[in-house]
């Protein structure tokens, strides 16, 4: 298994410049921060809402591809809205699940993840599901390029490692992040 | 009663989006809308909580866009950290709709009693602006609302009594 921090720099070489990035609040956004190229969508805060996040992203930029890296803690506290986007499928949306089935950010509290079988709950959504379980980095890497090149809605479920990079926060306050984001759509669009 | 058509005439030139979770005091507009969502410009989504609504509206404020909300004002003890943590500390604007729920005429339910005593203390501590949308001032009561939500670039609110977009 993979770290989370790693399979995050993994992602480096699969992106497309114009690809858009959600990534959840805590460990997740920091390494999105320092790994991936910027900016991007980096949320503090906003407990449970990435996927909503992503699915607004999504819908308003049809040409574009939105990533949402979520961790199972944010996944779980915003289940609903999985099924929201579920509803909707906006066929650029992609959803990358990092799963240490912890708290890490907090100090590695359990978080209740055990008990989904994301391979059926997913699938009761209609969802486009790969589960990279127990899989080597090159399967990791090849579901990683599967997930940003597919043209439907689909979700990456990753088991992860536990460990974090001791990295710098954001060095951007959150009204900068939404000036440099908004810049940089501006550009491309 | 707004007449709904007039209401969405108005609001599907300045929002592109619309999304939220429902209250009967919306039922009449929200008929309307649903009727005519194939000829009308903005796009509705539906969504299953309130904190949830102002997610994919943050997340339309980031591409740019503009949403607008509608919710029970029960849902206002649901959005506190989506609005706290996420659309007022990003500078997102959005105008939410908010059913005025515990007023005198909710008096046998006791759920929205509390609520409706402390809804506007509540608006007023989440630093939220906001302003009563009326039958007879609706149009210059929505232009004060989204002229203050642009200018701030953040979330505003609309309280919605009994009568105004229901019958």
């Amino acid at each position: 298994m993979m770290k989370g921090f790693e399979v995050i720099s993994a992602l480096k070489k699969h992106l497309r410049k114009d690809d858009i990035i959600v990534s959840s609040n805590g460990n997740i956004s920091r390494e999105a921060y320092h790994v991936l190229p910027r900016p991007q969508v980096y949320l503090r805060g906003s407990m449970g809402l990435p996927i909503a996040v992503g699915l607004g992203l999504a819908l308003t930029n049809p040409k574009k591809n939105v990533l949402v890296i979520t961790g199972d803690g944010n996944f779980l506290m915003g289940l609903g809205s999985s099924t929201t986007a579920a509803y909707y499928k906006p066929r650029n949306l992609k959803i990358l699940i990092l799963d240490n089935m912890k708290y890490y950010t907090t100090g590695g509290q359990k978080t209740v993840s055990s008990v989904i079988n994301y391979a059926k709950f997913l699938d009761s959504l209609n969802i486009e599901y790969t589960d990279s379980k127990r899989a080597s980095q090159d399967q990791i890497e090849h579901d990683l390029s599967e997930l940003l090149g597919s043209e439907t809605f689909s979700v990456l479920h990753l088991h992860i490692n536990e460990g974090k990079k001791d990295l710098d926060n954001i060095a951007w306050h959150p009204e900068e992040i939404t000036d440099r984001f908004c810049t940089r759509l501006a550009k491309s669009s | 009663m707004i007449d709904p058509s007039e209401f969405l005439t108005f609001i599907e030139k300045r929002f592109q989006y619309i999304c939220g979770v429902p209250c009967s005091f919306f039922k009449e507009f929200l008929a309307y809308l649903t009727a005519h969502e194939k000829n009308t410009r903005i796009k509705h989504i539906y969504s299953t909580r309130e904190d949830e609504a102002i997610g994919i509206a943050s997340g339309i404020a980031f591409s740019g866009k503009k949403a607008l909300i509608y919710m029970q004002n029960s849902g206002l003890g649901n959005i506190g950290d989506a609005l706290t943590s996420l659309a007022q500390l990003y500078k997102l604007p959005m105008l939410m709709l908010l059913s005025y729920r515990g007023l005198e005429i909710d008096k046998d339910f006791p759920e929205h009693s509390l609520m409706g005593e402390v809804n506007e203390p509540f608006l007023k501590v989440l630093k939220v602006p906001y302003w009563n949308l009326s039958e007879d001032n609706w149009e210059t009561e929505m232009k004060t609302a989204t002229k203050t939500m642009i200018e701030t670039s953040s979330p505003v609110a609309l309280l919605v009594e009994k009568g105004v977009l229901c019958q």
